[in-house]
């Protein structure tokens, strides 16, 4: 539908309204709610959006949703005639941890997990993503306990043991015979892994192996399962054999026996309540000299002979380290995409709310109007939207080229898993924080999940890895392919930074609506400002080695430039990802309502991010027009806001009561009901 | 005081009996237990409609004559129709029953269903999906279109997907027969009369002249019982029915039941149980669960729109031709012994259900167009 028919249809609907209230006599009616459903038409086939958004095992995902929602353990809740699910948050820390270890049973039981650790191959590998998004969008601890107990305890089994630990513990893990954590950060260091002080030694007269806590700071803190349930920890430690240190090793220990007791030898707390995550029980650990089987050394990297030889394939100790940083690669990439779907839920109750929620008249007497026919409340919400199915794009092929990873590479794993990571974990906070407020007080109930939301996901900016350090680490690792382009002489071929090979794309100094909506125009755009800003980047830092400094410290110095220049590569990606989800699509009201919401993200990025004016890629000139236009894109979005947000396809139950009939889930007879 | 202003002919499938503000439907067809014939339906739609828009009419009573409300649609027919290689004018048929539910189920005014005997497939479509349905101790209501090589339709995926638990499912995939007291328990009835009280029942209901739905509530109530579950219900197997219906397939449930079964020698219930999956099309249950989990998560209006694809594949016969053989085993030759094809569930693929779930396509095959319905009740958006 044109934007003239819209408008005309919202006017008259407003008119209408006026006529049938103009009676002076007729009492001041009580607000109604009417299903937003009945005055927003779906102009596409949300469906068919759907298997875009979610790209695969939908069947499964429901199923999922089902299974939760059928259980008492879920809790549900009656609100205005509809059943909600979500865990209460009001009981206490310990309850919470207690009803987690009681889901993660039933969904055991019903056979979810089957095949999370001892199926191969892409398509159980991305089944078990479906159903870990899935148990996201219920709880975020549910989410994340499992994590630990699969994909990091399980992970670091599956990716630095042999057949030996495979055999013995793959599983019992998926069985929960045992229950698995993950013991690397300390109190001391947590992004900095290499600095750690836990100590491991060899003993060949007893082939054991011996690890320790020399110092406060050395006790694993965070470690999530540790304080209640774990029975079996990964720890990663410095490996000392005959007094030299091999760098940082990870082994198998027990820390409680099958009664639920802690060992001799470790002493564990808690690490108490949290501003979010509470049904997960991380705790701290200290190990006092404890003794291992040799067998427990995770051995594909490295090995300990019996008569205590370090045996290693890799000589150098970085790459080493390298290797053992694989599992958190999977964490990175789960939370790359639950953040996501965390932004699903609150922009799909936020946009429902503001299309039943009025507030205001435009004229005296009028009836009051809508919040999401505010363009300044379109403004607020769309481009979050926008951004918000751009990521879910990048989110498909980051899972992609992950499940479908080759040795060659794991490099442009890494680097885009960090990036997404940090982007997307940004962008769910500030539209949790834009969805709370666009709600008003609504917003602050934990029933309505988008307030709570905040404490939830909070964590996910700097657990696996700090944003700022896995952004510093994206522009080292552009730096390092220029440099490596530059010495050799060679094109670029890696991280999308082909077009650095072109000539460098220029901007029109008159942008139309149409350059505005051309998709050439935004990657150009999007292009020309990582090119520079690499460029720049490449220059101050080896001009800084020119003055004497060290190329590390030169990298810190600069900063700045690292940051702009790994969000440049990040929205260059994210932007690439829409384009060739756009350009896999026939002609049609989908493809066409993609083209908006892809526009929408470029235009909001290049107005957002200052770098396009302080290093001149965009004239004020241009910025004005791409102001005007991301203005006349809300306008032109607001039709079909309903049916983006219906195409994530969280169920009903998975929403909230302001979702939907938020007067009769507030009336008196439901108070008299509860 | 109402009266009776009209003498219906004896001929009419669909008995009318205008009262002041009520109009009572009574399914007269009692030698076919009232199936719903392509006549009926379209009498009911045009009865429906002409009512919403009629002040005078505050209430709808539909009940069955003889010893069924209604068991069903009327397959026989449909199944001719197929075999004359006319499948469209199955579709047809099906396209005008999924209608009728979808205005049902979005009626802006109570209707009340008498359910005195069999309520089966189109029987049940033509009752659920109204606010109030009274069960007596003669009902008997099923889902058995998995044993024709049909699926639940006229909206069960969406009724049977909200019952408790994953009851639903158990029902929609066994065809298992509930009576009265089990209707109440799982919600599928809001009311259980004994059958001695329904004329006075229907007297009450005869004086209403509002479409309260609380005043006709507190009328029915006044004339309901709390039944006993009979001591071999399946609803006392819900822990069981949990456990083993939620399973991800339809070779996990029924492996799930077999496991059970093993455990608990001389189980009836779940040799029943299991007995009903295997006799069953296989074809059928996957296409019926898909249908059943996605339903949960769908509004009646998409539900229907999704049935009416999935039946359309069915009547086609392009990926099976389980129906035609199911009616021939059980309603015309009675051999009661069907050659489902494919023959297991092992090789039923992904593929072959998904099919079910896509447009037609077709020349001139369009997806249900459900008629547009002003200002849905909330009771139409959601009862079970």
């Amino acid at each position: 539908m044109d934007r003239v028919t819209w408008r005309t249809r919202v006017l008259l609907n407003h008119l209408n309204q006026l006529s049938s209230s103009s009676n002076p006599l007729s009492p001041n009616p009580c607000l109604g709610f009417s299903p937003p459903e009945l005055s927003e038409p779906f102009e596409f086939d949300t469906k068919e959006m759907r298997k875009l958004l979610d790209a695969h095992n939908l069947e499964d995902r429901d199923w999922l949703f089902g299974l939760m929602k059928q259980s008492k353990l879920f809790n549900p809740r009656e609100a205005g005639g509809r059943v909600f699910i979500a865990p209460d948050y009001n009981q206490s820390m310990e309850q919470q941890r207690q009803m987690t270890m009681k889901r993660i049973a039933y969904l055991l039981d019903r056979g979810v997990f089957k095949g999370w650790l001892t199926d191969r191959g892409v398509d159980a590998e991305l089944r078990k993503f479906a159903f870990f998004e899935v148990i996201g969008i219920f709880d975020h601890s549910l989410a994340v306990k499992l994590g630990v107990h699969f994909f990091l305890w399980g992970g670091a089994i599956q990716f630095f043991g042999t057949k030996r630990h495979h055999d013995k513990w793959l599983s019992d893990t998926e069985n929960y015979a045992i229950k698995g954590c993950f013991a690397m950060s300390e109190l001391g260091h947590g992004s900095n892994v290499r600095g750690i002080e836990t100590v491991t030694t060899y003993d060949s007269s007893t082939e054991e192996f011996v690890i320790n806590t020399p110092c406060e700071s050395a006790q694993k803190y965070w470690i999530g399962g540790a304080a209640n349930h774990a029975t079996h920890t990964i720890v990663f430690s410095q490996l000392s054999i005959s007094g030299n240190n091999q760098g940082v090793h990870a082994l198998i220990a027990q820390i409680r026996d099958e009664n639920g007791n802690v060992c001799p030898g470790v002493r564990i707390a808690d690490c108490g309540h949290k501003i979010g995550l509470n049904g997960v029980d991380n705790g701290r650990i200290w190990f006092d000299n404890i003794r291992i089987p040799r067998e427990n050394l995770l051995n594909s990297v490295a090995d300990v002979s019996p008569d205590g030889k370090y045996l290693s394939a890799i000589k150098d100790p970085d790459q080493r380290f390298a290797a053992f940083m694989a599992p958190l690669t999977s964490g990175r990439v789960t939370i790359a995409v639950s953040s996501i779907y965390s932004s699903q839920v609150s922009l799909a109750i936020a946009i429902r709310y503001s299309l039943t929620r009025r507030a205001f008249s435009v004229t005296p007497n009028g009836p009051e109007v809508l919040l999401l026919d505010y363009p300044s409340h379109q403004q607020r919400l769309l481009p979050l939207l926008a951004k918000t199915y751009a990521m879910s794009f990048a989110s498909n092929y980051l899972k992609m080229i992950y499940v479908k990873r080759t040795p060659e590479s794991s490099k442009t794993i890494h680097v885009v898993s960090s990036a997404f990571k940090a982007i997307h974990t940004w962008h769910n906070m500030r539209t949790l924080q834009e969805c709370r407020e666009a709600c008003g007080g609504q917003g602050i109930k934990t029933e309505n999940r988008v307030g709570h939301f905040k404490g939830e996901f909070d964590v996910q900016s700097t657990f696996e890895g700090d944003n700022n350090v896995l952004m510093q680490q994206v522009s080292k690792a552009l730096l390092a392919e220029y440099i490596a382009a530059q010495k050799r002489g060679k094109p670029f071929k890696a991280l999308g930074l082909e077009h650095m090979n072109k000539p460098c794309p220029v901007i029109p100094s008159q942008l139309t609506s149409s350059t505005l909506q051309c998709s050439q125009f935004q990657m150009d755009a999007f292009c020309l400002r990582e090119r520079d800003l690499l460029n720049r980047f490449a220059m101050e830092v080896s001009q800084r080695q020119k003055q004497g400094e060290s190329k590390e410290y030169s990298i810190i110095l600069s900063y700045q430039l690292a940051g702009d220049l790994g969000r440049a590569f990040a929205d260059r990606a994210i932007l690439q990802t829409f384009i060739d989800a756009e350009a896999a699509l026939p002609a049609g009201s989908l493809k066409n309502v993609l083209a908006l919401l892809r526009s929408m993200y470029a235009l909001i990025c290049l107005e957002e991010d200052a770098a396009f004016l302080r290093y001149g890629y965009l004239s004020t000139d241009n910025v004005a027009a791409v102001r005007k236009e991301v203005s006349r894109l809300c306008a032109e979005l607001r039709p079909h806001a309903l049916a983006l947000v219906s195409s994530f396809g969280i169920p009903d139950a998975c929403l909230s009561p302001i979702a939907f009939n938020w007067i009769d889930s507030n009336s008196w007879s439901s108070v008299e009901r509860h | 005081m109402a009266s009776s202003t009209s003498t219906p002919r004896e001929e009419d499938s669909v008995l009318v009996q205008k009262n002041l503000f009520v109009r009572t439907l009574t399914l007269n067809r009692p030698r076919q237990l009232n199936a719903l014939n392509f006549d009926m339906i379209s009498r009911l739609l045009e009865l429906f409609l002409a009512y919403e828009d009629d002040a005078n009419v505050k209430l709808v009573i539909v009940k069955g004559k003889g010893r069924a409300f209604c068991a069903g649609g009327d397959v026989a027919a449909v199944v001719r129709q197929i075999n004359e290689g006319n499948w469209r004018l199955a579709a047809h048929f099906f396209q005008k029953e999924f209608t009728l539910n979808y205005l049902l189920a979005t009626y802006s005014k109570p209707q009340v269903s008498i359910l005195d005997g069999i309520v089966m497939g189109g029987g049940a479509g033509a009752s659920i999906h109204g606010i109030f349905r009274v069960a007596t101790e003669n009902s008997v209501f099923a889902m058995p279109e998995t044993a024709l090589g049909l699926f639940p339709d006229v909206g069960a995926t969406y009724y049977l997907s909200r019952l408790p638990g994953f009851f639903g499912e158990y029902v929609g995939l066994t065809g298992t027969r509930l009576d009265g007291a089990e209707m109440l328990a799982c919600g599928l009835a809001t009311h259980f009369v004994p059958s001695t009280r329904l004329s006075l029942l229907e007297e009450a209901l005869n004086k209403v002249d509002s479409s309260d739905f609380a005043n006709i509530q507190a009328i029915i109530d006044k004339y309901s019982q709390s039944p006993a579950l009979k001591k071999k219900s399946a609803y006392f197997r819900m822990d069981v029915i949990d456990k083993c219906f939620s399973r991800r397939t339809v070779e996990e449930i029924l492996s799930a039941l077999e496991d059970e079964e093993a455990n608990n020698r001389a189980d009836d219930w779940l040799t029943s149980t299991v007995q009903a999956l295997k006799k069953a099309s296989p074809m059928s249950l996957k296409i019926s669960l898909r249908s059943i989990r996605e339903g949960r998560l769908q509004g009646v209006g998409q539900c229907l729109v999704c049935e009416y694809r999935m039946v359309s594949h069915v009547v086609k016969g392009e990926v099976s031709k389980d129906f035609r053989e199911g009616c021939r085993a059980l309603l015309l030759d009675k051999d009661k012994n069907p050659k489902w094809e494919p023959s297991k569930l092992e090789l039923v693929t992904d593929h072959m259900v998904e099919r079910y779930f896509s447009k037609l396509d077709d020349e001139g095959w369009e997806d249900l167009k459900l008629p547009a319905r002003s200002n849905l009740p909330v009771t139409a958006i959601a009862k079970l």
